[in-house]
């Protein structure tokens, strides 16, 4: 693998973004072109800029990425499409940062867009046989996460609901959010169990959407006061019996697994970037429920295990606190577009660098994190930097 | 008797009943590595240590709660006919495999660490009034 010193820098250029919401009325070709020639704007390229298209989906079915570019226009470029579960946004641009890197193409499109069934969706990462038995229900696969989270660290039922409330109050500033209004911590206990412990505002509504980004080198950025540099973009999966119950794997009592792919994930990143947790001003952490927030934030290496939701209580975590986590609301507040979200993420940090995140903007915000997490399971993450 | 209801496993191979009516879960073991699955891997790779002649075994019925939750909305997707809420979590068998299980019991009373011991008991009744077995776990006095 090459360090960062080996290979040419690669940035991220121009940004669009739908608004996440349920879009029942509208095909996922209209919100996706649209977002696409936003990017394009941004970005202050021409659509026949555009060498390449990594078009990231989970529930769109053959080709989606081709149906969304023909309704822009045809130019006969490579266009391939991705899914890679709740890593499928941030899967897209780890291979668009490669073949810039490479020096294989100069300027590729990454799209990342959903439109979800309604309901609590059944993964497809459960065999028939355990779908039959009722495991397929992840609300009820990361309450059993939760659970040993809560035994292992002492976290309460009320530190995982102000998860829901910080992030809650975030989307509240962000206008591109499906929840727009903020919640207390009263509403968040109150509300529907679903499987104890987690409550119905615990757990990430699921969204439409579309998120883009263009990924080039250094000679085609025409703003570089707004580009930001891709540090690094890592994709790790589990070894042997990491247990994830939400990913459809369930752990060895014999052999447990020695490695934690999202811990694994996070070192590979630092190391190709060069930067520690202690560089990172903003951080997107995987909110999929409130709690999982708390152990992704400890397992990327910002503190200790058992310490997140102490320092959630302290501020650290709030827009204006030590390190800002899910500023434009995460999973929680913006919506969970599956193919998009992990994007989402990476165009929050990205907002954010360039200092335009308006009311919800971090002080002096130089480098961030994206990670996201899901079925397979996989862990992808992204750092992104402006220096 | 023409009236009695049949019963018929939610799916082939996962348990057997031996002659005492006492029911035990069938699975693998790894003769090279001691690796234990449940279910059974009929495809006998070991995916520890990619061995490729797995052992039948039987296990024994008795294990602890490892976590659990109780699900109160129906699971999505049309897989799931028995009751909501039912309790479910992780098993670790005394054999030293951890299985996924529903759990008999009031949720209220179930707790982590808890003695359970396995059962065969009716997941609900089809269209044809057959009545749907699978297994799951109760807890018992220590």
């Amino acid at each position: 693998m090459k360090t960062t010193w080996q290979r040419r820098p690669v940035f991220v250029a121009g940004l669009g973004l739908s608004h996440f919401d349920y879009l029942p009325d509208v095909p996922p070709t209209q919100y996706a072109s649209k977002a696409i020639l936003h990017a394009l704007k941004d970005a202050e390229m021409e659509w026949q800029d555009i060498q390449a298209v990594f078009c990231g989906a989970c529930y769109l079915g053959v080709a989606i990425g081709h149906k969304i570019i023909k309704e822009i226009g045809l130019t006969g470029i490579p266009i391939v499409n991705i899914e890679n579960a709740c890593s499928t946004g941030a899967s897209a641009l780890r291979l668009a940062f490669q073949e810039v890197a490479a020096e294989i193409y100069d300027v590729v499109l990454v799209v990342g867009v959903e439109k979800n069934p309604k309901g609590a969706i059944p993964s497809k990462a459960f065999l028939d046989w355990e779908s039959q038995l009722g495991f397929n229900f992840q609300p009820g696969n990361y309450a059993l996460e939760t659970v040993k989270y809560m035994n292992r660290t002492g976290a309460t039922e009320e530190d995982i609901s102000l998860v829901t409330v910080k992030n809650r109050k975030n989307a509240s500033l962000n206008p591109n959010a499906r929840f727009q209004t903020p919640v207390t911590l009263e509403e968040v206990m109150r509300s529907r169990m679903v499987a104890p412990p987690l409550r119905l505002l615990h757990c990430c509504p699921l969204a439409d959407g579309a998120a883009v980004t263009i990924i080039c080198s250094q000679n085609k950025v025409k703003s570089l006061s707004r580009a930001v540099k891709v540090a690094a973009a890592v994709l790790r999966t589990a070894t042997y019996k990491e247990e994830y119950v939400p990913g459809g794997i369930i752990g060895s009592s014999k052999f447990p697994a020695t490695v934690n792919s999202a811990k694994a994930s996070a070192r590979e990143a630092y190391e190709m970037s060069g930067y520690g947790p202690e560089d990172i001003d903003v951080l997107q952490a995987y909110d999929t429920v409130s709690s999982s927030e708390l152990w992704d934030i400890e397992e990327l290496g910002f503190c200790r295990e058992g310490e997140a939701f102490r320092l959630l209580r302290e501020g650290a975590f709030d827009i204006d606190g030590k390190l800002p986590v899910n500023t434009d609301g995460g999973l929680m507040g913006r919506g969970h577009p599956m193919g998009a979200t992990g994007l989402g993420q990476i165009i929050e940090v990205v907002t954010q660098l360039r200092g335009e995140a308006g009311p919800r903007q971090v002080k002096r915000a130089r480098i961030g994190l994206a990670h996201a997490m899901g079925s397979g399971p996989n862990s992808t993450v992204t750092i992104l930097s402006k220096e | 008797m023409a009236d009695e209801k049949r019963k018929i496993p939610f799916y082939e191979g996962m348990w057997t009943t031996t002659s005492d009516g006492e029911a035990r879960l069938l699975g693998s073991k790894c003769p090279s590595c001691g690796e234990l699955f449940f279910p059974r891997r009929d495809d006998g790779i070991c995916v520890r240590c990619q061995h490729e002649e797995l052992e039948n075994i039987e296990f024994g019925t008795q294990g602890r709660i490892m976590t659990f939750t109780s699900v109160m909305l129906p699971p999505a997707g049309g897989y799931y006919h028995g009751p909501v809420p039912f309790n479910f979590g992780l098993i670790d068998l005394d054999d030293g495999v951890r299985v996924e299980s529903q759990i008999g019991g009031a949720f209220e009373k179930l707790k982590v660490g808890m003695k359970v011991k396995l059962f065969i008991e009716t997941l609900y009744v089809d269209e044809e009034g057959n009545e749907v077995q699978a297994y799951l776990f109760q807890p018992i006095k220590e």
